[in-house]
């Protein structure tokens, strides 16, 4: 690059402007040659109509008096069967070869000095363009440019790598051309060109593995580059040859000269070559898949003009070269995607095989990680963050997970980030590459790559060539090795690892749409299920009840009316039978209940326990007066919970308490009952704790987990009435609040219950929900033996 | 002659354990009893077998919830929207306590929902207290024969 820099030679810029004004410099219209060839343009009848000032030399005659004639004016007769060809063969684009000729000169003055001359033309802007450059002979020229290119022809066939491609590049271009030095340079994204093959003369500094500004080549520069792959400057001291007429006669304006060989160019380009110390230059493009992928570059100390044929050799070189690259870069690139894709697969096996697929991404971490050639990697799900391999911290990667939900990009990759993101930069994680499964939910898949430090060489210190363009324009002069250390990057990411990572949030919506369908199929069942059981309810509480209600009925009907025609034991039997239904109806009653506690929407709001417990204290004093218990009610907290069915919970526990403190009737034994709140500690902490205590029969510990279980009783039903479902209530009531019950007791020394509720902020508005008629309906369907309200007995008649 | 008290009930133990608490709350109105809704709605709107029965309404109606042809909701909603018999009093007597089937009652406008319960004392106390409510206290509505 260095010997094909191109800027203005006018203009007076500032330093900040000087690189825009060498980006606008029109370097496609010079408005010259350079003198070691000729330029003809030929309209379509075949007469000359803009010529190079220069062919005057060749036909003898002032060029402005060559305009209008025909182009055998010049050339001569000998040259006119090749000539004829020219109308035929030129097309737009890259010049062809048409033919090679004697020098007209020649003929007359002999052949010394006067060396062939190859014709080459294009069409361009209407007219065809005929340029004439000096050639080794006349013979065909590709039978010439074999012999030039086996060498490297056969080396195509043993280099494995494209640096060794390069170097085998560099050193046969540099065989047939003679020049001093020749490099081969590959441009990075942003431009900036690395010498990755050098073939030298032992007076030529070196450049090998240097670094060249990407700034050194404008853009319009790298343009022209990609259309016109060769490029020639025989001689640094050269006087530019004007045309003639000096404007384009088709369109009146400077003639577009984009694929001329004989091209001028730039003063401060050649004012470049000769800091470089380079009075001769020739570069070829590497164009890969149509993009500029780096330069042959050819420098001789003094002027040099390599024959035409040299020239199309070292041209057929730079494509194969070309051709080789995109063929082993398409090949690795091949080879990579396969072994990504290879990865990927497995990693799409194991999640979908897996119970949660985040599970399967960390465990199968080689890879996770490999899929995007990461040292670690973090999954974001559910408001989890899994970690594999080396990774920042949580909170770090929280922040970067706040930093992406910013990006609008799917996957987001960059090798500089705390470059991009303005955070310090961690050495762990210099480049990330983030694929967002979904924004809305903040779930992510986050490689990571650790910063690699790199000192690069640069062919002279970038920076100094802005500083010395303050007061005239020049191209930078030190072209010293200047070391720059480069940080807080990584290595960069590969389009094909974007392209995976693409594909695995693909596979991961996948299953996480398969996973939801597979949820909404299971709530179906579900709810299809708990249909079925509300049924079943619906059944028992009508059919069941029934039947026991008409049992109960005529068998209080037989006593009533009929007792007096029984004997004792009949009429004991009555008793048994009405006993026996009651207990059956109670049985269904609570069954039902505690279904319905389990189906019942929670409808949270606070609760005031104070205010509800001296109630249910109330009330005991008002079923029991015969009992002399003492109430001990500490001061009680507020929860949030569901007032109904809380109340459920109090109105269990105490009743338990009044009934298991049945036995404590002394006057000196009298039954205590503790009704208290606490906070919760350790894993409970944010849990409001409740407990309600007596001194009554309690229970041996080893029946513990029976205590809470449906229909379990621990007392024999001649002590203690029940039907076993008040402490199986309290503790599915708890347990949808996302609460704990246990218990505390030792047979004959009392008992303690604990209930902890976690503590949760209530929407305001959930109080005002329910209607009068839903609450009753409620406490109706939850409330145990049957009585949602206190019966009020009529004196007895 | 007072109003009658129409029972419907198709359960014919029901049927007797209702009828003698009735009897024992020694109330004066006549029972009518139907065994099913559509009979109900027949007695209501004087159709088929009850086509010449006298022209006035029920005191209350007594209405079980599960019952065979047509069944004591789409009874209640069938008298709610009817003009002659809007404002019956209607007591649903069932066994059921579900949450639904009551929340189900009130929406269609019931006058009072009485889960049958088990004990038969309680039973009679229950329909004593009913049929005092509505055949002796309540005065009913005007021109709602």
């Amino acid at each position: 690059m260095a010997n094909v820099y191109e800027a203005p030679s006018s203009a007076n810029p500032t330093a900040t402007s000087a690189e825009t004004d060498c980006a606008r410099e029109p370097i496609h219209i010079p408005g010259g040659i350079q003198p070691h060839g000729y330029l003809i343009s030929v309209d379509d009848a075949g007469r000359m109509v803009q010529v190079s000032a220069n062919l005057a030399e060749l036909a003898g005659a002032p060029a402005s008096s060559l305009l209008g004639q025909p182009l055998s004016q010049v050339l001569g007769d000998a040259a006119a069967l090749c000539l004829n060809e020219v109308g035929t063969q030129a097309a737009p684009g890259a010049p062809r070869f048409i033919c090679a000729i004697d020098d007209p000169r020649a003929a007359t003055h002999g052949a010394a000095g006067h060396a062939p001359l190859a014709v080459v033309a294009h069409r361009h802007d209407g007219v065809t363009i005929v340029e004439l450059e000096p050639a080794k002979g006349t013979a065909d020229v590709f039978s010439s440019v074999y012999p030039l290119v086996q060498t490297f022809l056969r080396e195509l066939g043993e280099n494995r790598t494209i640096d060794q491609l390069a170097q085998s590049a560099a050193n046969e271009i540099k065989r047939i051309t003679g020049y001093g030095r020749t490099l081969v340079y590959s441009f990075d994204d942003a431009g900036n060109g690395h010498v990755i093959g050098e073939a030298l003369d032992a007076s030529y500094p070196s450049y090998l593995d240097q670094h060249f500004p990407g700034s050194d080549i404008p853009p319009q520069a790298r343009a022209l580059y990609v259309l016109n792959r060769i490029r020639l400057i025989a001689d640094a001291d050269y006087q530019p040859v004007p045309l003639v007429p000096a404007m384009h006669p088709a369109t009146g304006r400077p003639t577009d000269l984009t694929w001329s060989s004989l091209r001028s160019v730039s003063p401060v380009h050649v004012q470049y070559m000769k800091n470089m110390g380079t009075w001769s230059s020739m570069s070829m493009s590497i164009v890969v898949r149509g993009r500029l992928w780096g330069l042959i570059s050819c420098h001789h100390a003094t002027p040099r003009l390599p024959a035409f044929e040299t020239r199309a050799a070292c041209e057929y070189i730079a494509q194969m070269l070309s051709l080789q690259i995109e063929a082993k870069e398409d090949r690795a690139q091949a080879e990579y995607r396969l072994e990504l894709r290879d990865r990927l697969s497995r990693l799409v096996t194991a999640m979908t095989d897996s119970e949660r697929f985040v599970d399967a991404l960390a465990t199968d971490a080689q890879d996770l990680l490999g899929l995007a050639d990461a040292a670690g990697a973090a999954i974001v799900f559910d408001g989890q963050i899994t970690q594999v391999g080396l990774t920042p911290d949580a909170s770090t990667i929280e922040r970067l997970v706040a930093w992406l939900d910013g990006q609008s990009d799917e996957v987001y990759a960059t090798d500089a980030f705390a470059h991009a993101s303005g955070e310090p930069v961690n050495p762990d994680a210099a480049g990330i590459l983030a694929v967002s499964i979904s924004k809305l939910f903040r779930n992510y898949v986050i490689w990571f790559r650790p910063e690699v430090v790199r000192a690069l060489k640069w062919a002279g210190d970038p920076r100094s060539k802005l500083a010395s363009l303050s007061s005239r324009l020049s191209p930078r002069e030190s072209f010293d090795v200047w070391t720059e250390t480069v940080r807080g990057r990584s290595l960069p990411w590969h389009a094909a690892e974007l392209e995976i990572a693409m594909e695995l949030r693909t596979a991961l919506l996948g299953i996480v749409l398969r996973r939801a369908e597979q949820l909404a199929q299971l709530a179906l069942e579900l709810s299809r299920a708990n249909e079925e059981l509300e049924g079943f309810s619906y059944t028992v509480s009508h059919d069941l009840r029934a039947p026991l209600r008409h049992i109960a009925g005529f068998a209080d009907l037989l006593r009533d009316m009929e007792a007096d025609k029984l004997s004792e034991r009949g009429r004991h039997f009555v008793e048994r039978i009405i006993g026996s239904a009651r207990f059956g109806g109670r049985l269904v009653d609570d069954l039902l209940a505690f279904s319905q506690m389990g189906r019942a929407a929670l409808r949270i709001q606070p609760v005031d326990l104070a205010t509800l417990v001296s109630e249910l204290v109330a009330e005991q004093q008002r079923d029991h007066p015969e009992r002399a218990i003492e109430w001990r009610v500490s001061s009680l907290c507020t929860i949030t919970a569901d007032a109904v069915l809380i109340q459920v919970v109090m109105r269990n526990l105490i009743d338990n308490a009044v009934k298991f403190t049945g036995n404590r009737v002394g006057e000196n034994d009298s039954a205590i009952i503790e009704v208290g709140c606490e906070t919760g500690r350790g894993e409970l902490a944010d849990h409001d704790v409740v407990f309600v205590r007596d001194n009554g029969v309690g229970f041996d510990p080893k029946y513990m987990d029976k205590l809470f279980g449906v229909f379990q009783r621990l007392h024999r039903f001649e002590e203690f009435e029940g039907t076993g479902i008040g402490l199986a209530s309290v503790k599915r009531i708890i347990e949808r609040h996302g609460g704990k019950t246990w218990a505390r007791a030792q047979l004959d020394h009392g008992a303690t219950l604990f209930v902890a509720l976690p503590r949760r902020s209530v929407a305001p508005d959930l109080q005002a929900r329910e209607t009068p008629a839903a609450a009753v309906a409620r406490i109706a369907s939850v409330s145990t033996h049957g009585r949602p309200f206190r019966n009020v007995r009529k004196p007895s008649e | 002659m007072l109003r009658p008290i129409l029972l419907v009930e198709d359960n014919p133990n029901d049927i007797e354990l209702t009828m003698i608490a009735l009897e024992r709350a020694r109330l004066a109105n006549p029972v009518i009893s139907v065994r099913d809704g559509a009979e109900a709605l027949d007695y209501l709107r004087r159709e088929g077998q009850w086509a010449s029965r006298a022209p006035e309404n029920p005191a209350v109606m007594l209405l079980d919830k599960k019952l065979p042809k047509i069944d004591g909701h789409e009874v209640l909603k069938a008298v709610r929207a009817d003009e002659q018999l809007r404002r019956i009093p209607v007591v649903m007597l069932t066994s059921s306590r579900e949450e639904k089937d009551l929340l189900r009652s009130y929406d269609l406008g019931v006058n009072a929902y009485v889960v049958k319960p088990v004990s038969f004392d309680d039973f009679m106390d229950a329909i004593n207290d009913l049929g005092i409510f509505w055949a002796v206290l309540n005065e009913p509505p005007p021109h709602s024969s």
